[in-house]
């Protein structure tokens, strides 16, 4: 049914584009440069499904990435499993959790959820602090030995990078198919008003807990292909709120509760960041152009890229989503 | 005027790589915390490095055989962040062509950024990372200057032995990975050495009153005390013991003492050593490189501010990794990391050596902390070696509870 939309055929092509763009030429710059964006867009469209859907400002989304690399690190480090077990386990197991976790904590709404979220990351970040079989504060390290079943550690970051550019485009598909679902229209619901969706016959708490849960899954994923590509992983890396805050920016800039302005800010934030970063001109000074950049957008349009985008040209509507 | 002034301008623009293309140079890629919570502690190493370029550079450069390189740099600011790491040094290797790494500041970061290094088979020289874990994956690129972390307490402990063979030691330390670490190993040590330790407690990084800690250290009958994080813990620690009469006789604090601002606290930073990784006062014969007293002075005189330990293992990266490439004659990587294992050259620094077998490749065997304890001379309170012995520039004083 989605196959015949022209979005699923637009979100088939950005794909592609990623998947090819670096084999050309070999470029390993530009793939780790992508591979970070396809990281911003895997949890920036994840966020979405409750910011954007449900309208709840989660603040420690970060929690599942990090735990998701968690396991999957300990995984492959402790149990020697292949990495193609250990990262969707890591997913199953981070999503179970935030089911657990969910069904506690949307018992609250608006600025006592918000800061909920982040009492759940600062929570397992503290534990994780202090559990002896994840190293504690020093972290896991990994040996570059794990790659040796694809031919060693250079062959083994395309495969991280083409399993990312797939765990993006999963995300985008997923926030699309579950935006013209009926839970898509139930979570619509529930983001306008949560007590009138409630007494039309919207199963409220279980449509909330179910995205939570469904949320988690990608960004584990994400985080368990991320940390092993890094091959370290420590509680302050994995549990970072400043990623978390990120997103959050990342949602809104683009246009939240649409699935193009999400993958559209990320994507421009994290090449913007990126330029800054490396160009010789604005090294020195990259934050406070960053800050003026988000500063415009936020003045001049506060629906985001996507509600200009929707202003200017109506007709994209039908197509963008 | 204006329009030839502007060509003029134009013409050397388009002249000047012409001839920049004529001397040869080395690429040395790192990237340096600029931004984000490692800022401070980066600087220093990046200091070290910058001084390090323009000395070789003013001398002619770098031997390889009968040609002189002049020494480039290529670096980004990593923003403290793993991931960004891994971005840049491939950025370095592929982009900017850097014939050798340095590394960036902290365990951490140098971990994400030794897969990037092994995997393009470039050399990275750590100077900022003490931990040893990215030496035990077997890296044959990573190549570390300083004394690694399961190390630093090991002269304090040698030393507190020595004045009392039977001391209690309360080790109360920050909960990050590097003073874990450090007190983890140093708790073995001191095991090992037949003292007692009486006390084993971490508190969170973020702690500001040590009050209830102190007078814990204070019950268990300590001795000596050993621990401590970063800055502002270590010396709230250090001035909250002295102000609660903990009555210890030995204080051992990571990282604080080393900085000259400790100072400040007067009569409580007497007698508190540190371990550091090098001192404006030990005096090593270098067999290459610069003395200490040439080093210490030439910076001084250029950055009007006084060399720590950062700047100087900062330093010491590009000596040794000078020395290896022109005790191999070349810049082929293979050649320079085979000088590299048979490094074993004393420099101002202190003796540098690398572990050869694959379990440990790397991890730097021969360089020595000394300690420093900070003491009253000529009515100024300043840091004094004090360990090992043949470092020494002045007496370790035992016991210290005069001031205590």
């Amino acid at each position: 049914m989605l196959a015949r939309r022209p979005f699923f055929w637009i979100i088939t092509a950005v794909l592609a584009v990623f998947a090819i763009l670096p084999v050309l030429g070999n470029n390993v710059e530009l793939r780790e440069s992508l591979i970070i964006a396809a990281l911003y867009i895997t949890l920036a469209s994840n966020l979405n499904l409750m910011l954007g859907y449900a309208g709840y400002i989660n603040f420690g989304s970060i929690v599942f990435f990090g735990l998701g690399g968690y396991v999957c690190v300990w995984l492959v480090s402790a149990y020697a499993w292949p990495l193609y077990a250990a990262i969707p386990a890591a997913g199953i197991c981070v999503s179970a959790l935030a089911l657990l976790f969910g069904l506690g904590i949307l018992r609250l709404r608006g600025a006592f959820f918000a800061l909920a979220t982040i009492g759940v990351n600062e929570g397992v970040q503290a534990f994780v602090e202090n559990f002896s079989p994840w190293g504690g504060s020093s972290g896991i390290y990994l040996s570059p030995i794990i790659f040796k079943p694809f031919g060693g550690p250079a062959q083994g970051l395309w495969v991280i990078y083409f399993s990312m550019v797939a765990v993006m485009g999963l995300s985008l598909y997923l926030s699309y198919a579950i935006k013209v679902s009926k839970f898509g229209l139930g979570l619509l619901a529930i983001g306008q008003n949560e007590d009138a969706a409630a007494i039309l016959g919207v199963p409220t708490p279980l449509y909330k807990a179910l995205v939570y849960s469904v949320s988690a899954f990608l960004p584990a994923i994400v985080g368990g292909l991320y940390f092993l590509k890094s091959s370290f992983i420590q509680p302050a890396d994995a549990f970072d709120l400043t990623l978390s805050t990120e997103v959050i920016v990342i949602a809104m800039l683009g246009g939240q509760g649409t699935v193009t302005g999400v993958a559209l800010g990320a994507y421009l934030y994290e090449e913007l960041r990126g330029f800054l970063l490396t160009s010789e001109t604005f090294s020195h000074f990259q934050l406070v152009v960053a800050g003026v950049l988000l500063l415009v957008i936020v003045l001049f349009f506060p629906s985001g890229m996507m509600g200009f985008v929707y202003r200017q040209f109506p007709r994209t509507q039908k197509v963008l989503e | 005027m204006k329009p030839f002034c502007a060509l003029l301008a134009v013409a050397t623009m388009i002249v000047t790589p012409a001839f920049a293309a004529d001397t040869s140079s080395i690429t040395i890629g790192f990237t340096a915390s600029r931004t984000g919570p490692l800022n401070v502690d980066s600087t220093g190493q990046e200091r070290g490095f910058e001084f390090w370029r323009d000395e070789v550079n003013s001398k002619g450069g770098i031997q390889v055989g009968d040609k002189r390189y002049q020494v480039k740099f290529a670096s980004y600011d990593d923003q403290s962040v793993g991931g960004r790491v891994q971005q840049l040094y491939t950025r370095l290797v592929n982009q900017d062509k850097a014939d050798f790494l340095f590394s960036p500041y902290s365990s951490g970061l140098t971990a994400a950024a030794a897969v990037i290094s092994e995997q393009y088979g470039k050399i990275m020289i750590d100077s900022g990372g003490a931990e040893e874990k990215p030496f035990q994956l077997g890296s044959k690129h990573l190549f570390m200057v300083i004394t690694s972390a399961g190390h630093y307490l090991s002269g304090a402990i040698a030393a507190l032995k020595e004045k009392n063979p039977h001391a209690k030691i309360a080790m109360v330390y920050s909960d990050d990975p590097f003073s874990k670490t450090v007190l983890a190993a140093a708790k073995e040590q001191a095991k090992e050495a037949g003292l007692e330790v009486v006390m084993d407690e971490s508190y969170a990084p973020s702690t500001t009153d040590f009050g209830p800690i102190v007078n814990k250290i204070i019950s268990s009958n300590a001795d000596a005390f050993m621990g401590g994080g970063h800055y502002s813990d270590g010396a709230t620690l250090a001035r909250q013991m002295y102000d609660q009469k903990a009555n210890l006789k030995w204080i051992s604090i990571l990282v604080a003492p080393a900085d000259d601002k400790f100072s400040e606290l007067g009569a409580a930073a007497l007698g508190v050593t540190v371990p550091s990784q090098w001192e404006p006062q030990v005096n090593y014969k270098p067999q290459f490189g610069p003395t200490t007293e040439e080093f210490a002075k030439a910076f001084e005189a250029k950055l009007h501010q006084k060399a720590d330990y950062h700047v100087a293992s900062g330093y010491t990266a590009g000596v040794v990794l000078q020395h290896a490439i022109e005790k191999a004659g070349s810049l082929d990587t293979e050649k320079v990391a085979k000088a590299l294992d048979q490094t074993d050259v004393t420099t101002f620094f202190g003796h540098i050596k690398f572990a050869a077998d694959p379990k440990h490749h790397g991890l730097q065997v021969a360089h020595e902390m000394v300690l420093a304890q900070w003491q009253k001379a000529n009515g100024e309170v300043a840091r004094q070696v004090v360990w090992p012995t043949s470092a020494k520039s002045a007496d370790l004083i035992y016991p210290i509870n005069a001031g205590h």
